[in-house]
C-alpha cells in the first residue's frame, strides 16, 4: 500500500500546483489584424461614375459552430454508450460496432481533428500564455475523457478515441510483453507528456504542437501527408497486429492522464461478478495485458471488452434475464 | 484495487474533481468561441511593404494540408486601382503586343478576370476603369499577384487570406509553422474586421 | 544616348517623406517634406528651414521668390525669407495639393483628390480646370499624386501616369498632344501601372520624368524620343513618387523617397542638358 499511497501524495501535490499557478493569468482579449499600408486615393464609386459599385470582398464563414459543438456532444454520448456497454451489457459486439463508428466519424469524417490528445497543448498553453485563445469546446474535449476516466476508468480509450479503433481494429496475435518491460514502456508516456507540453510551451509563434506533427494515423484520416509519416504510422498498425494498441499503451500523452485519472475511479470493468475461478482465459484474451490475480487493471484497461467474452462465468451473466 | 472506496481515495478524487473546475473554469473565463487561422497581411512576404523579392512566396500553396490551398488571393476592390495595365493581371516584363497591353498573362492558372468599366472607346482603350476580379476556384495562392500589386508597383489591393470555408482549422497550421514571417496566427471568429466599406481616404 | 553622372547627395535632412521638390533663383533647391520647407543652395548646404502649418505635399517658387507650398486642403505663401505671407483655402476645390506651377499670371495647382489641375489667378480667384473635360473626369493617378511642369512658352506639361503618357495643355485647359505610351521591357516606354509619376520641363528642349517599380529617372525630347536615362540603379527599389526639378544650369534634381535623400546629376561632358 505504501508506493500507491506516496504516489497519490504526488498527485496532489502536482495538483496543488497546478491551482496555484492559475490564480494569476489575467484574461486577455486577441486583437484583430490590420493590415496598415499608405493610404493612396484609389478611385472610389463617385469617380468612376456610371453607377457603378464596388464588388463586394467575400469573406467566407467557417464551419458552423454548432457542428464543433455537435462534435463535443457525440464525443460525451459515444462515452457514455461506452460506458454502458462495457459495464452493464458487457458485449464485445456491441463495443466493435461502436469503434467502428467512432472511427467512421472522429477520424475520417472529422480527420482527427479536434482530439482530446492534441487539446493537452492548447491547454497547457491557455493556462502559461494570457494571449492565447482556446477555444470552449477545445476544454470540452480536454476535461471530458478525463471526468469519465475518475469516475469509470478509460472509457474514452475503448471505442471512441479514433486512434485508439484504428489499432484496435488490426489486433491479431497479440503477443505478451513482459511485465517488468511493459512497466518500463509505460513510462515512455509520461516523458512524451512532458516533452509535448514543454515544446507547446515554447513562446510564442515557436509553439511547436508536436503531438499533432507526430500523431501517426492522421495521415490515414486524411488520406494524404507526409511519406515518412505515412511510413510510421503503417509500421504501427503492423507492430498492433502483434503488439495490442502500442500507441496507446506506451506513447499515448493522453492516455497518460486517463491512466493517473482511472486508477480514482469507483467503478471498472469487473470480469466475474462474484469469484474468480482462477482459469487465466481473461488474461489471455486481453491483448493489453490489462488484468491482474483475474482483475482489470483500471490504469491499463482499454475498455476492449473482449475479457467478458472469455469468462465462462461472465457469460452467464450476460444472458441471465435479470440483470 | 476493485470495489471498495477508503477515505483516502475520496478525498483525492475530491481533490482532482476540484482542481479540473477550477481550471475548467479558469480557461471558460478567458475561453472564446470559434478560433480561426488567419494570414497578417503586414508580415506576409508578398504583401509586406518594403519587403521586395524576386519570387514570390508560394508556401500557403505548397504547405496546407488541403489540397488545393485554403489560402487564396483576394482582390479589396475598395482600394484597387483599377488600372488600365494591372501589373498583378499582365506580366509587365512581357512583350508588348499591337493593341500595345503585355501579351503575357501573370496568374499561371489564369484565375484574374478584366473587365471594363463602362463603355470602352475602341480607339482609346486607356481611357477607362477596369475591375479585376479574381475566380477563388481557380486560385491556389501561389502568391504571384499578391507580390506584383504591393507598393510601389501596385497598390496592395490583393492580398492571401485563409478562407475558412475551405480550411480544415488545424491545430497545428503546416503553413503556421514554416512561414519565415510567421504570419499566420489564430483568432477568435469575431475579432476578424468585417471588409471595410468603400470609403473616400484621399483627404490625408 | 546622353550619359549622367551622380554628382551630389543630400542625406539625412528628411525623416519621413520627401513630397516635393523645386529649383529656385541661384539654382537652389527647395524640398518640401516632413512637415517643413528646406531650402539648400547648390552645393548641397542647408540654408534656411520652416516648418509649414500642414505637412507640405509639393513646391514651388515664383518668378518674385515667393514660395508656395501645396498641402491637403490648402496652398500656403511663404516670403523667400519662409515668412508666411497668405494662404488659399478652397474646400471644393483643393484636396491633395501635388503640384503647383506659374503660367503668366495665373497660379496653377493639382489637385490629386479630384484628379485635375486648376487655374487661379495670383489674388486666389479660381479661373478654369484643366484636364477634366475627358470621360475619366480627369486624370488617371492609381499611384495617389498628380504632378505636372510648365515650359517656358506657357505649355503645361502633365503626368498621366494610368494612361502611360504625358499630355500638353494650354492654360485654358485645351490638350495639345501626349508623349509616351506603355513599354514593357522597352526602356523608351513607362512600365507597370502608372508611369511616369513625376514631371519636370524647362525651356523647350527636355522633358524629364521619374518612374516608379524599377525606379528611373529618364528624359526626352518634345518629340517623345528617349535621349537618355538619368538613373535607375541609384535609387531604393520601394520608391514611389519621386519628384523631379531641374534648375537653370541644367543639374537634375531627383527626390529618393525610401532612403529620404536627394541626388543631383549631370549629364556626361556638360552643357545645359
Amino acid at each position: 500500500m505504501s508506493p500507491r499511497s506516496s504516489r497519490r501524495r504526488t498527485l496532489r501535490i502536482i495538483y496543488a500546483i497546478f491551482l496555484l499557478t492559475l490564480l494569476w493569468a489575467p484574461a486577455a482579449a486577441p486583437q484583430a489584424i490590420p493590415y496598415e499600408r499608405p493610404v493612396e486615393a484609389a478611385p472610389q464609386d463617385e469617380d468612376i461614375g456610371e453607377g457603378y459599385v464596388t464588388p463586394e470582398v467575400q469573406r467566407p464563414l467557417p464551419r458552423s459552430y454548432w457542428l464543433e459543438i455537435l462534435d463535443v456532444i457525440l464525443l460525451a454520448l459515444a462515452m457514455a454508450i461506452a460506458v454502458w456497454i462495457v459495464l452493464s451489457e458487457r458485449s464485445r459486439k456491441w463495443v466493435l460496432a461502436l469503434t467502428i463508428a467512432c472511427l467512421a466519424y472522429f477520424g475520417f469524417y472529422r480527420e482527427g481533428c479536434v482530439c482530446p490528445i492534441g487539446s493537452i497543448q492548447n491547454v497547457a498553453v491557455a493556462l502559461t500564455d494570457a494571449e492565447y485563445s482556446i477555444p470552449i469546446v477545445v476544454i470540452a474535449m480536454f476535461f471530458l475523457p478525463l471526468l469519465v476516466a475518475i469516475f469509470f476508468g478509460r472509457a474514452f480509450c475503448g471505442g471512441v478515441c479514433p486512434l485508439g479503433a484504428i489499432q484496435e481494429l488490426v489486433v491479431l496475435k497479440p503477443v505478451r510483453v513482459p511485465r517488468r518491460l511493459d512497466s518500463a514502456l509505460g513510462l515512455l508516456k509520461y516523458v512524451y507528456l512532458g516533452l509535448a507540453i514543454w515544446f507547446a510551451l515554447q513562446p510564442a509563434p515557436g509553439h511547436d504542437f508536436v503531438i499533432c506533427r507526430f500523431d501517426p494515423f492522421v495521415g490515414f484520416f486524411r488520406q494524404t501527408g507526409f511519406a515518412h509519416m505515412l511510413y510510421i504510422g503503417g509500421a504501427f498498425l503492423v507492430l498492433g497486429m502483434f503488439v495490442g494498441r502500442p500507441y496507446c499503451r506506451y506513447l499515448c500523452p493522453y492516455g497518460g492522464l486517463l491512466a493517473w485519472c482511472s486508477r480514482l475511479a469507483g467503478r471498472g470493468v469487473t470480469i466475474t461478478p462474484d469469484k474468480e475461478l482462477d482459469c487465466g482465459l481473461c488474461s489471455e484474451s486481453c491483448p493489453y495485458g490489462a488484468i491482474e490475480e483475474m482483475r482489470a487493471v483500471r490504469k491499463d484497461c482499454l475498455y476492449c471488452a473482449r475479457c467478458f467474452d472469455s469468462c465462462p462465468r461472465g457469460r452467464p451473466l450476460q444472458e441471465a434475464p435479470d440483470e | 484495487m476493485s470495489g471498495k472506496i477508503t477515505r483516502r481515495d475520496a478525498i483525492l478524487k475530491g481533490t482532482v474533481l476540484a482542481g479540473f473546475a477550477a481550471t475548467g473554469v479558469h480557461l471558460i473565463k478567458k475561453a472564446d468561441g470559434q478560433i480561426v487561422w488567419e494570414i497578417d497581411g503586414a508580415k506576409c512576404i508578398n504583401s509586406k511593404l518594403g519587403e521586395l523579392t524576386a519570387e514570390a512566396c508560394d508556401l500557403c500553396t505548397v504547405e496546407c494540408v488541403v489540397t488545393q490551398s485554403a489560402v487564396r488571393a483576394v482582390n479589396h476592390h475598395s482600394e484597387c486601382g483599377r488600372c488600365y495595365i494591372c501589373p498583378a493581371y499582365f506580366k509587365v516584363t512581357s512583350a508588348v503586343d499591337e493593341n500595345g497591353l503585355p501579351s503575357e498573362k501573370l496568374c499561371p492558372r489564369d484565375a484574374i478576370e478584366r473587365k471594363a468599366i463602362g463603355w470602352v472607346d475602341p480607339e482609346d482603350p486607356a481611357n477607362n476603369f477596369y475591375d479585376y476580379i479574381i475566380d477563388e476556384e481557380k486560385c491556389d495562392g501561389c502568391g504571384k499577384c499578391v507580390m506584383e500589386c504591393k507598393e510601389p508597383a501596385g497598390l496592395g489591393s490583393i492580398r492571401l487570406e485563409v478562407r475558412h470555408n475551405l480550411c480544415v482549422g488545424c491545430n497545428r497550421c503546416a503553413i503556421s509553422t514554416v512561414c519565415p514571417n510567421d504570419a499566420l496566427s489564430q483568432l477568435p471568429a469575431t475579432a476578424v474586421p468585417e471588409p471595410e466599406p468603400a470609403e473616400s481616404e484621399s483627404q490625408t | 544616348m546622353k550619359q549622367y553622372r551622380q554628382v551630389l547627395a543630400i542625406e539625412g535632412r528628411f525623416e519621413a517623406s520627401i513630397n516635393g521638390l523645386a529649383a529656385g533663383p541661384r539654382d537652389q533647391l527647395f524640398a518640401a517634406g516632413d512637415a517643413s520647407v528646406k531650402v539648400f543652395d547648390d552645393g548641397g548646404k542647408p540654408l534656411r528651414e520652416w516648418t509649414a502649418a500642414k505637412p507640405p505635399l509639393s513646391v514651388a517658387v515664383a518668378g518674385d521668390g515667393s514660395v508656395w507650398a501645396g498641402e491637403a486642403g490648402q496652398v500656403e505663401i511663404f516670403d523667400g525669407e519662409g515668412r508666411r505671407a497668405d494662404a488659399w483655402q478652397d474646400v471644393e476645390r483643393l484636396g491633395r495639393v501635388t503640384a503647383i506651377g506659374f503660367v503668366e499670371d495665373a497660379v496653377l495647382v493639382a489637385d490629386a483628390s479630384d484628379r485635375c489641375l486648376r487655374r487661379y489667378s495670383r489674388h486666389g480667384e479660381f479661373l478654369n480646370n484643366i484636364g477634366k473635360n475627358n470621360r475619366m473626369k480627369g486624370f488617371l493617378i492609381p499611384n495617389g499624386s498628380l504632378d505636372f511642369s510648365v515650359d517656358s512658352e506657357g505649355i503645361i506639361h502633365a503626368a498621366n501616369p494610368g494612361k502611360h503618357r504625358v499630355e500638353r495643355y494650354t492654360a485654358e485647359g485645351e490638350l495639345l498632344g501626349h508623349i509616351g505610351r506603355f513599354g514593357g521591357q522597352d526602356p523608351a516606354g513607362f512600365s507597370g501601372c502608372c508611369n511616369p509619376t513625376n514631371v519636370a520641363v524647362i525651356g523647350r528642349d527636355f522633358i524629364y520624368v521619374t518612374e516608379k517599380a524599377g525606379p528611373r529617372a529618364k528624359v526626352y525630347d518634345f518629340d517623345g524620343k528617349l535621349l537618355g536615362i538619368i538613373a535607375s540603379k541609384a535609387f531604393d527599389a520601394r520608391c514611389k513618387n519621386m519628384d523631379i526639378t531641374v534648375d537653370s544650369r541644367g543639374r537634375v534634381w531627383v527626390a529618393d523617397t525610401a532612403r529620404l535623400s536627394i541626388l543631383a546629376f549631370e549629364p556626361e561632358g556638360g552643357g545645359t542638358a
